[in-house]
């Protein structure tokens, strides 16, 4: 047989199922299952209601706030500065670039935490990093820095230390916190580091 | 899974290694068709030969119907693939100066240096042509740098463009293809020559 026959004979039969099949267009997960439970479970995904009060009120420009809860939830209440990425549109293509970055500190909240890890088990199985949730949701926000509780007065003092701190923090974004209290100041929450991520690089070709 | 150096399975200086080998592999199969005779490759132009047409549509076939299994597969993801930028201006102009080059020097810059490797002096003085080309090129850009940056048409494919899906294009090529094989046989036979 002539190679030109023998080489359509192979060729049209690929290019007829290629043709037929539906393109894949889903993206695989960068991180296995196993790698993602490890992960979920050290629990460093958490940011505590603390540290992103201790951002918004410093104007930490690094801090992204993320709502994922649905728009109508958005437009009643939310955190200062944040963006309105309901869960439902995670993975639209429009948010990809704030979601798979290396300059800012994104952070998820819901109203619980639920909706919040839903949204970072998402993107870190997409291999996106720099998401992070805050831990408790909006719930525990109102609970620790809107309306702290005082400690009991046979606390020790780093508690006493974490009140003075929520509660200045609450009253400068708006809540009842009452009288400021007027000494110990209270050690600075850390906040996660922003990794970056190294740029893909392009290849180049030719003849 | 791929593609492998971007999704970091392999390093890049792995590979550039890799790279290495296929170019090994890509220059001997170009001489062992023949692609380091320039008045075999001047062929294409004149209808005696052929073998330039049908070595880079079988090779493009090879690798479209590979990239488009794999990605079914889901070996690799098309969307980190690399695809050229288009510059709708210099890819007329550099398209026009490289096919005067070809016809005139009976290369095109890879085979140049696949003819060298075996000791061909057309080949030789073809590259010293194509390192002066690089050189005005390089040291006048700025006189060309607004033509070389015009039109710039983003990353577009062909099946895009078409509204076509990938796997639909992919056939029509691949029958275009042959009928370019069939057709370039045909004149193979016409304009037949003795010895060249």
């Amino acid at each position: 047989m002539r190679p030109r026959v023998l080489l359509a004979l192979f060729v049209i039969p690929l290019g007829l199922i290629i043709a037929a099949v539906p393109q894949n267009k889903t993206n695989p997960f960068r991180l296995t299952a196993e790698e993602l439970l490890a992960e979920a479970n050290s629990r460093s995904q958490f940011v505590t209601p603390e540290t992103v009060a201790n951002m918004i009120v410093s104007k930490d420009p690094s801090l992204r706030l993320i709502d994922v809860r649905s728009q109508d939830e958005f437009e009643k209440y939310s955190l200062p500065g944040a963006m309105n990425i309901p869960l439902s549109d995670l993975l639209s293509e429009q948010y990809a670039d704030i979601l798979n970055q290396d300059v800012k500190m994104n952070v998820f909240y819901s109203n619980g935490s639920l909706s919040a890890n839903e949204a970072w088990m998402l993107t870190r199985q997409l291999g996106y990093q720099n998401n992070f949730v805050l831990e408790g949701g909006l719930n525990y926000w109102f609970e620790t820095i809107m309306n702290p509780e005082k400690p009991a007065s046979s606390s020790p003092d780093e508690e006493f230390a974490k009140y003075d701190f929520r509660k200045s923090a609450g009253m400068a974004l708006g809540g009842g916190g009452g009288v400021q209290a007027e000494k110990t100041q209270p050690s600075l929450p850390v906040k996660p580091a922003i990794t970056s991520v190294p740029k893909k690089k392009k290849a180049a070709g030719g003849c | 899974m791929g593609p492998l150096a971007v999704n970091e399975i392999i390093s890049e200086n792995t590979n550039l290694f890799l790279a290495f080998l296929i170019g090994i592999g890509f220059g001997f199969v170009l001489e062992q068709s023949g692609f380091s005779s320039s008045r075999k490759l001047a062929g294409i132009f004149y209808g005696y030969d052929a073998v330039v047409l049908k070595v880079f549509f079988t090779a493009a076939i090879t690798a479209m119907l590979g990239l488009l299994f794999f990605s079914l597969f889901g070996w690799i993801d098309l969307d980190l693939v690399y695809v050229n930028p288009t510059y709708l201006t210099s890819a007329i102009a550099g398209g026009v100066i490289m096919g005067l080059g070809f016809i005139m020097g009976g290369y095109c810059p890879g085979t140049s240096f696949c003819g060298a490797s075996i000791g061909k002096i057309d080949a030789l003085v073809f590259i010293g042509g194509l390192f002066i080309g690089v050189l005005i090129f390089g040291l006048g850009y700025k006189l060309w740098e607004g033509m070389y940056l015009a039109k710039f048409l983003g990353f577009p494919k062909v099946s895009e463009s078409l509204g076509l899906s990938d796997g639909v294009f992919a056939l029509i090529l691949i029958i275009a293809a042959l009928g370019m094989f069939w057709a370039a046989e045909w004149a193979e036979k016409k304009f037949q020559r003795e010895e060249y």
